[in-house]
C-alpha cells in the first residue's frame, strides 16, 4: 500500500491491543506464531497459530512403503530425531512380531541418550538466548556439535541419522567409537560445572525464570503435560522406567524432579537429566562390548513386505515428553494409518496458551523455550 | 500390579454392557465399545480407575465400511497401564460427542481430527482451523482424498521451465564440471 493511500482505522478507545508474535521472531522456537492480546505489557490472552511447518507426514506415510517412511519420520522433530525412528520401528516390530537382537537394543539406547543430550543442550541454550545470555546458547550449540560428530561417525548423518530400521540398526558400531564416545562424555561432564556457573547458578537467570510460567502438578496432569515439564512439578514419571521399552529396565538411572513447576524448575530438571543421560551412556559403553551377536534380525524383502494386519500403540520418552505412534496395518505393503502423538502438541498449544495469560510480554518467549515446545511436532 | 488391574477392570466392565476387552500384555488393554457407551466408559476409567492422562485420540478412516474409528488412549499413572478404547461411528454425517469435560487435552485432538477428517465433535470448545488455515478443499486425511492426483491437477510442475533454468541448460545443463574435464 502506498503511504498516501493509508487511512488510519478508528478503533474505540481501549488499553488493549493485539500483537502478532511470530512466525519470524527470535523468541519463537521454529516457525510458529501467537496472537497475544495485551494491556500494557501484561498478556490478557494468547492464541496459538500453527501450520507454518505442516508437511502432511501422516498422509505421506500412507502412500509410501513401510521401509521408505524411515526416511520421513525423523523430520517430524528436528532437534530430537532419534526417538521418532525408534518409536516407528518399535511399532512395526510389534506388528510384524520381530524380535530385535539385544545388541541392537543397546545401540538404540545409546543413540536415544545421545539425542537427548543434544536436544537438552539446545533447549536450555535457546532459553538462555531469550533472556539475553547468548554465551550459553553458543556453548550449547558448540557442545551439541561434538555429539553430532559422533552421530556422523556412527550413522553417516549428522542430524537425521535414518539408522534404525525395523528389526534393528543399519550398521555395526565403528572401531574405536566407544573410546571416542567415552572421552566425549568426560568432556561433557567437565563442562557441566561451567554451565552451572554461567547459567544455572546465574542470578540473572534465576531472577528472570523463577515463578515465570508456573503450574501446579494438578494443572499439569489436567493439561496433559508430560516429560521434563511434568517432572518439574514434582511427579517422578518417566516412560523409560514406568512403561519400559528396549533395555531401559536393565539400566540404572534416577528420575530427577523439581518442586517448583516454573521455568526455572524445568531447566533444572533438564540440567539433572544431562547427568543421568551421561550415566546411562557410560553403562552402555561398559556393557556393549560384552554383548555379541547380530545387529538386526532378518526381515522380509523390504520392497515387498506385507506387514501383518493389526494395530499398535508404542510410546517412548523423547527429550520433550511422551512420544507415541499409533500404526494401523491392513496387511498391505504400506501403512493404513500412522498417527504421531508429539509431546509438543500439548505443550505448544493449550499449555502455552494457559501459561502465557497474566505473564509479561517479555516472558512469553521464555515460557515457550522452557516448555521445550517443538512446532514441527505440532504441525507434522 | 497386574492383579490389581484385573480387579479394577472387572469392576468397571460389570457396569457397562456391550464391552469387549482384550488384554495384549501387562500394560496394554484394548477395549471395544459402542459409540453410545464410550463417554460413560471413559468417565468410569477416569473417575474410578485413575486413568487420568489422555495420551491421544486417533481417527482411522475405514472408507469401505463407511465408518470412522476413534481410538482413545488413556494412561494410568497408578497402575501403569494403557487402555485403548476403540469405537466406530458412521462416516456420514460424521458427528460425535466431545470428551473435553473429562479430558482437557481432547480439545487439541478433536480440533485436529475435525480439520483433517471433517468429523465434528459436539461440545468441543474450539473447532476452528489450526493448521490448514488457507485450505478450502475436502478434509485431506480422508481416504477418498488423493494428494498426488490433487497435485497433478492443480500444479503444473512438469511445465515449470523458468528463464534461469533455460540459461543454465544452455550453459551445460547445470553441471558445472563436465565429465570430460574430470581427470
Amino acid at each position: 500500500m502506498r503511504p498516501e493511500n493509508y487511512q488510519a482505522k478508528n478503533h474505540p478507545p481501549s488499553h488493549e491491543f493485539e500483537l502478532n508474535f511470530g512466525p519470524n521472531h527470535p523468541g519463537i522456537e521454529g516457525n510458529y506464531a501467537f496472537k497475544v492480546k495485551l494491556n500494557g505489557d501484561t498478556v490478557l490472552s494468547a492464541r496459538a497459530d500453527g501450520g507454518y511447518l505442516h508437511r502432511g507426514f501422516e498422509k505421506l506415510m500412507e502412500g509410501r512403503l513401510w521401509i521408505q517412511n524411515i526416511a520421513l519420520v525423523p523430520r517430524i522433530c528436528v532437534p530430537d530425531p532419534v526417538p521418532m525412528e525408534v518409536c516407528y520401528s518399535l511399532a512395526i516390530e510389534e506388528l510384524g512380531g520381530l524380535e530385535v537382537p539385544e545388541r541392537a537394543q543397546w545401540i538404540r539406547v545409546m543413540q536415544l541418550e545421545m539425542s537427548r543430550l543434544a536436544a537438552h543442550l539446545f533447549a536450555f541454550g535457546g532459553h538462555a538466548a531469550t533472556t539475553g545470555m547468548y554465551t550459553t546458547m553458543f556453548w550449547g550449540v558448540a557442545d551439541r556439535d561434538l555429539i553430532l560428530d559422533r552421530f556422523e561417525e556412527l550413522t553417516g548423518g549428522r542430524v537425521y541419522s535414518i539408522y534404525n530400521i525395523p528389526g534393528g540398526v543399519r550398521r555395526e558400531v565403528p572401531d574405536g567409537f566407544l573410546e571416542r564416545m567415552s572421552s566425549l562424555l568426560d568432556y561433557l561432564e567437565s563442562r557441566l560445572p561451567d554451565y552451572d556457573n554461567l547459567f544455572f547458578r546465574n542470578q540473572v537467570f534465576i531472577k528472570r525464570a523463577r515463578d515465570v510460567g508456573a503450574m501446579t502438578q494438578e494443572q499439569a496432569l489436567k493439561w496433559g503435560v508430560t516429560g521434563p515439564n511434568l517432572r518439574a512439578t514434582g511427579l517422578a514419571f518417566d516412560v523409560r522406567r514406568d512403561d519400559p521399552y528396549l533395555v531401559y529396565d536393565q539400566l540404572d538411572f534416577e528420575i530427577p524432579t523439581e518442586p517448583g513447576g516454573d521455568a526455572l524448575s524445568r531447566n533444572l530438571v533438564r540440567r539433572s537429566e544431562l547427568k543421568q543421560s551421561i550415566r546411562i551412556l557410560r553403562q552402555v559403553i561398559e556393557r556393549l562390548p560384552s554383548i555379541r551377536g547380530p545387529i538386526r534380525c532378518p526381515i522380509p524383502n523390504p520392497l515387498a513386505w506385507n506387514v501383518p494386519a493389526g494395530e499398535s500403540y508404542t510410546r517412548v520418552e523423547s527429550s520433550k515428553g511422551e512420544l507415541a505412534y499409533y500404526v494401523v496395518s491392513t496387511g498391505g505393503d504400506k501403512p493404513y494409518r500412522v498417527h504421531v502423538r508429539g509431546p509438543s502438541s500439548m505443550h505448544a498449544v493449550q499449555v502455552l496458551e494457559n501459561l502465557a495469560v497474566g505473564s509479561r510480554l517479555e516472558d512469553v518467549a521464555q515460557i515457550m523455550f522452557s516448555l521445550d515446545a517443538c512446532p514441527p511436532e505440532v504441525d507434522r | 500390579m497386574s492383579k490389581e488391574l484385573n480387579i479394577w477392570l472387572d469392576n468397571l466392565l460389570s457396569d457397562i454392557e456391550s464391552v469387549q476387552f482384550q488384554r495384549r500384555n501387562s500394560r496394554r488393554v484394548r477395549v471395544d465399545v459402542g459409540s453410545e457407551a464410550l463417554p460413560a466408559l471413559l468417565e468410569l476409567l477416569q473417575g474410578r480407575a485413575s486413568y487420568v492422562h489422555l495420551s491421544a485420540i486417533t481417527c482411522v478412516d475405514w472408507i469401505e465400511d463407511g465408518q470412522f474409528e476413534l481410538v482413545y488412549h488413556v494412561w494410568s499413572y497408578e497402575t501403569r497401564s494403557l487402555v485403548s478404547v476403540h469405537t466406530r461411528i458412521p462416516r456420514d454425517p460424521g458427528v460425535y460427542l466431545s470428551i473435553y469435560d473429562l479430558y482437557q487435552p481432547a480439545a487439541f485432538f478433536e480440533r485436529d481430527i475435525h480439520e483433517m477428517y471433517g468429523l465434528y465433535f459436539e461440545g468441543s470448545p474450539d473447532m476452528e482451523k489450526f493448521i490448514l488455515t488457507e485450505w478450502n478443499g475436502p478434509p485431506p486425511m480422508r481416504k477418498d482424498f488423493d494428494g498426488e492426483a490433487f497435485v497433478n491437477e492443480h500444479f503444473h510442475w512438469e511445465q515449470y521451465h523458468p528463464q534461469w533454468l533455460k540459461d543454465l541448460e544452455e550453459e551445460g545443463g547445470g553441471i558445472t564440471v563436465r565429465p570430460e574435464d574430470v581427470r
